[in-house]
């Protein structure tokens, strides 16, 4: 197979940072063009990042003069803590949609699409199966923003493998991600004193370890693994136990019926910021069937549900520490320096107009 | 503590660190002896627990760990400072836990042989009195369990462990209440996946737990999985109570997937509809479902066992229904019993009735192949069978009983 150029969609976050950083350690992938709004929050070595929107239709252009033959759009905001719900929407469905129609056409050189989604698709209501499945659809129609946008980029994502034949397309379903550097809502309320919960409620919950879900990613690039997946940690942590194991107090402080109102007090003093869909899990929680993921895409997460929150209890105890490692500041400066004495020789995308 | 070893070091790091309570050092360790008054004055104590600090933050240094937080260097006590009073010695926690219930029992079993002796017949059953004890020890045992990190959860959220916490009550009313006759318990496969059918009945289901618990007074170690309406999942406390004792909601892959690794899977075909019949069409089955039951037998290959469940009716007399009341609180139904409401919390105790269970010989279904499952006329042909075995073992059985409430 001929070296890979990869288009990495949403460079600026964590996802996507990560995932370039693997992606430059494989000789495989020839060229990584990561495509964002803002700069990447890392120092990458060998990737080229263009300051675009993937909202407009300049992404096209791109992927046809790099030649680009792989997309991975990890753009997808799915904690709509950080953004208004209009940004969300326009990241998530306007920008899905522009990239879709980018790759698509007869004469796009894109052959993989790798889209990283997320478990809210299933919602979490009280008479959600046990276990969901890939090919399960929800029963109730989604009532918050969020959750809808997510529902209509996927199905976007399912038109267009069914339009785009010769290309393989890789929806991967993230649960709950863990990790000591993620800012995910779960880190949030996991990292207050004392986690309020639900009253009368425990849910059954799913946590996926943030080396897993990288390295699930990384798979999904380079190897071909065609359709949908659930991805999390094997086995479930009940909410009750996620609280002890992290050596926190559960209060069950959010009443059962109107916790969207406490919930909305809590956010207004400044406690909690919790999306009406993060609400709805913590009251009835979720968890996925992994089989397929086992089975067609050939990798089991190596860190168990459970695992997966000890882990992150440890680190959270030196999270400053840890911090601090991650802080460079001197590489960056050596990187322009390099840069603007021409030590790079590859191939520049300056070259391509960008307004 | 005369000179600072290496476990010692290890021992301040991990209190550093804050990893969980540590296992404790075995009695006599001289690690871990507690200062006493007179044993050293605390300048000497102080002198040392210094030398021990920077011990730590030599080994600290040299793992690459630059300095000590400062909370922890701020957390080393001044010992000069803790006033010296003479503290009683409490008895060991661990010890007082594990033998509280013993002594209780003691006390209780005194208490009851005395009450024997001064009115001539037993007062107070000691049996019964253990069974409630346990409820409270088993908890606690959990309790220090969950503490420890261990969890003995499966991927449905149940808790073996819990579910035996709840057992004795269950028990209880199962022979003294209820006074519960099982028969045929025998036919209740020891392993392997099956399907327990019966009927539904009694406005609260107890009935659930009434056939798990003949299953496990049959000396069957295995904890059927009862198949429940969602609307319980969206109650609070029951929604996490049900499921960690075992229970789950009847969807098709739910059930699926309990059958095919190897679980006795209890199911109400009559659902709703059973459990709020009024007081005059008791021990008339009602629909069956659509039949779904039979086809994740069929789908799986496990045999389909029949139970009546006789004596449920009772426990609850319905004498109305007041749907505009159960719209109004979000209940399937809002039952009138001859207690409930009007007594109010004391009319949710149930009435005393005299149960019979009885498993009949069970219905295989492997010999089908696993498309008959999409063929509707095997499928409720197959229904029809079970539903016919349970109403003529409800009639069989109500003929056995003598009464509604004696026996």
């Amino acid at each position: 197979m001929a070296r890979q150029r990869v288009l990495i969609t949403g460079i600026s976050r964590f996802w996507g940072c990560e995932l370039a950083m693997r992606l430059e350690a494989d000789p495989a992938v020839e060229q990584i063009v990561g495509v964002d709004v803002r700069e990447p929050s890392r120092d990458l070595a060998r990737t080229d990042f263009v300051r675009a929107d993937i909202r407009h239709s300049l992404i096209g252009k791109l992927v046809r003069a790099l030649g680009i033959d792989t997309v991975v759009h990890t753009n997808l905001i799915v904690d709509p803590r950080r953004t208004t719900p209009r940004v969300a929407h326009e990241t998530n469905v306007i920008g899905t949609m522009n990239l879709l129609a980018a790759c698509s056409g007869a004469d796009s050189p894109v052959r993989k699409l790798v889209v990283k989604s997320s478990t809210a698709i299933y919602g979490a209501e009280p008479d959600d199966p046990s276990f969901w499945t890939e090919d399960m659809k929800r029963r109730t129609p989604p009532r918050d923003a969020f959750s809808r946008d997510i529902v209509e980029v996927e199905s976007y994502v399912r038109d267009f493998s069914l339009r785009q034949r010769d290309c393989t397309v890789t929806t991967l379903r993230f649960s709950n991600v863990l990790g000591p550097l993620l800012q995910t809502p779960f880190q949030a309320l996991f990292s207050l004193p004392v986690v309020p919960s639900v009253l009368g409620f425990d849910p059954r919950l799913q946590f996926l370890h943030e080396e897993d879900a990288i390295e699930v990613l990384y798979r999904a690039t380079v190897e071909d693994h065609p359709g949908v997946f659930n991805v999390t940690g094997p086995g479930i942590v009940i909410l009750s136990q996620a609280i002890k194991l992290m050596g926190k107090l559960n209060a069950p402080v959010i009443p059962p019926y109107g916790g969207a109102i406490a919930t909305a007090m809590l956010r207004r003093f400044g406690i909690l910021d919790w999306p009406a869909h993060l609400l709805q899990l913590v009251q009835y929680g979720r968890v996925v069937d992994i089989a397929k993921l086992r089975d067609d895409f050939g990798y089991t997460p190596r860190f168990s549900s459970r695992e997966t929150v000890e882990d992150f209890a440890a680190k959270s105890r030196v999270r400053g520490l840890l911090a601090e490692q991650t802080r460079y500041t001197y590489e960056k400066d050596l990187e322009e320096f390099l840069q603007r004495k021409g030590a790079r020789g590859r191939g520049d995308v300056e070259t391509v107009p960008v307004p | 503590m005369t000179a600072v070893n290496g476990h010692a070091d290890l021992a301040v790091i991990d209190h550093v660190v804050g990893r969980p309570r540590a296992r404790r050092p075995r009695q006599g360790d001289p690690r871990r002896r507690t200062p006493r008054p007179g044993d050293a004055d605390a300048a000497s104590l102080r002198a040392r627990l210094n030398a021990l600090q920077s011990a730590t933050e030599r080994e600290l240094r040299r793992r690459g760990v630059v300095s000590l937080p400062a909370q922890v260097r701020r957390r080393v006590p001044a010992l000069d400072r803790i006033p010296r009073a003479r503290i009683p010695r409490l008895p060991d926690r661990e010890r007082l836990q594990q033998e509280l219930p013993m002594q209780l029992m003691g006390g209780l079993g005194r208490l009851a042989i005395g009450l024997r002796n001064l009115t001539g017949r037993d007062v107070l059953d000691l049996e019964s009195l253990q069974d409630l004890m346990s409820i409270g020890v088993r908890a606690m045992e959990l309790r220090r369990k969950h503490r420890r990190g261990v969890w003995d959860l499966d991927d449905f959220g149940f808790e073996t462990d819990y579910a035996d916490v709840w057992t004795p009550l269950a028990r209880l009313a199962y022979r003294r209440y209820w006074r519960v006759d099982a028969s045929g318990v025998r036919n209740v496969p020891r392993r392997g996946g099956a399907l327990l059918v019966s009927n539904h009945a009694g406005v609260l289901p107890f009935d659930g737990a009434m056939i798990e618990v003949a299953i496990l007074e049959d000396g069957r170690e295995r904890h059927g999985r009862a198949l429940i309406a969602d609307w319980f999942f969206g109650m609070p406390i029951l929604s996490w109570f049900l499921r960690r004792t075992g229970q789950t909601l009847g969807h098709p892959s739910d059930t699926h997937r309990l059958l095919t690794s190897g679980e006795l899977v209890l199911v109400f075909p009559e659902g709703i509809k059973g459990t709020g019949k009024p007081w005059n069409e008791r021990y008339r089955l009602r629909r069956f479902g659509r039949g779904g039951f039979v086809e994740s037998a069929i789908r799986a290959g496990v045999p389909i066992v029949p139970i009546s469940v006789v004596g449920s009716e009772e426990i609850y007399p319905m004498l109305a229904n007041v749907p505009p009341l159960a719209k109004l609180t979000g209940f399937p139904y809002f039952p009138l019993t001859p207690t409930w409401p009007w007594l109010g919390v004391l009319g949710l105790i149930p009435l005393p009735s005299k149960w019979r269970i009885e498993f009949h010989p069970p219905i295989r279904t492997d010999e089908l192949p696993p498309e008959a499952a999409d063929d509707p006329s095997v499928v409720m042909r197959v229904a029809d069978e079970v539903r016919d075995v349970i109403q003529e073992g409800l009639v069989r059985n109500l003929m056995k009983r003598r009464g509604a409430f004696r026996g």
